[in-house]
């Protein structure tokens, strides 16, 4: 079983670059989660989407009780997502290893 | 891309802002680590990986120019991401690069390449007895844009 950054060295360049306090986040590309449980705690809201329904469903398999109120991963492209969504609704989109 | 950017900035708030993290387009490495030294076993060639981020890079710069973001901040890191063995190891990034790879491109190349380089990580694993540790290191970079 392969360790993908262990030394964290991801959330903590992230952290450097954003405060998530009472932010409305997506996060486009998330796979399952990896990154996602390292903020969505410190954020108002997480919408993370990926194209992988497989993904998608370890990420759900893997939410942890306490942020199921505070994240929806959702099985969609950026267009597919885009399309459904209002305008002018996120305070930061994250943009993760993710060629949309 | 430009597209996909274009889409993000119409869901963000006016002073919302974009955080994008990506590779790096340039060959990533395959390592052992033991007691602190670092030997290299080699370095990946997934061109198509890297052709694909390169583009990225290009949409990133074009939406720049247009004038639709602009870049607050853009810092390097890296990832290190380690391995038990190195079938394992090949057997991840075989995956990558059928993963990544575009209809009709070939990647006998590419996954010849890492058959290669996990054989060569597999011989100096076991050499270097069950202290070492197979890692793979990726450059990246993390930018935060500001949509205008």
């Amino acid at each position: 079983m392969s360790t993908i950054d262990p030394e964290n060295n991801e959330p903590r360049a992230l952290f450097e670059f954003a405060d998530f306090k009472d932010k409305h986040v997506l996060e486009i590309g998330c796979g399952d989660g990896r990154l996602t449980w390292h903020y969505a705690d410190k954020a108002a809201h997480v919408t993370a989407i990926e194209p992988s329904a497989k993904q998608i469903a370890i990420a759900k398999e893997n939410l942890p009780k306490h942020l199921e109120s505070r994240a929806d991963f959702q099985a969609a492209t950026l267009e597919e997502f885009a399309a459904k969504s209002r305008p002018s609704v996120f305070d930061l989109v994250i943009l993760s290893y993710s060629l949309c | 891309m430009v597209h996909a950017f274009k889409e993000i900035h119409r869901l963000l708030k006016s002073d919302g802002f974009l955080i994008d993290i990506h590779p790096v387009a340039v060959h990533s490495s395959v390592e052992i680590h033991k007691n602190g030294k670092i030997d290299l076993v080699g370095q990946l060639e997934v061109s198509q990986w890297c052709v694909d981020f390169q583009e990225a890079d290009k949409a990133l710069d074009e939406i720049i120019q247009r004038g639709i973001f602009t870049v607050e901040q853009k810092v390097m890191f890296e990832t290190l991401t380690y391995y038990d063995s190195a079938p394992e190891m090949g057997t991840a990034l075989k995956q990558s690069i059928l993963k990544y790879v575009r209809e009709g491109e070939p990647v006998d190349e590419e996954v010849s390449h890492v058959e290669i380089l996990a054989a060569q990580a597999d011989e100096l694993l076991h050499a270097a007895d069950g202290e070492a540790k197979l890692v793979l290191r990726e450059p990246d970079h993390i930018s935060r844009l500001k949509p205008i």
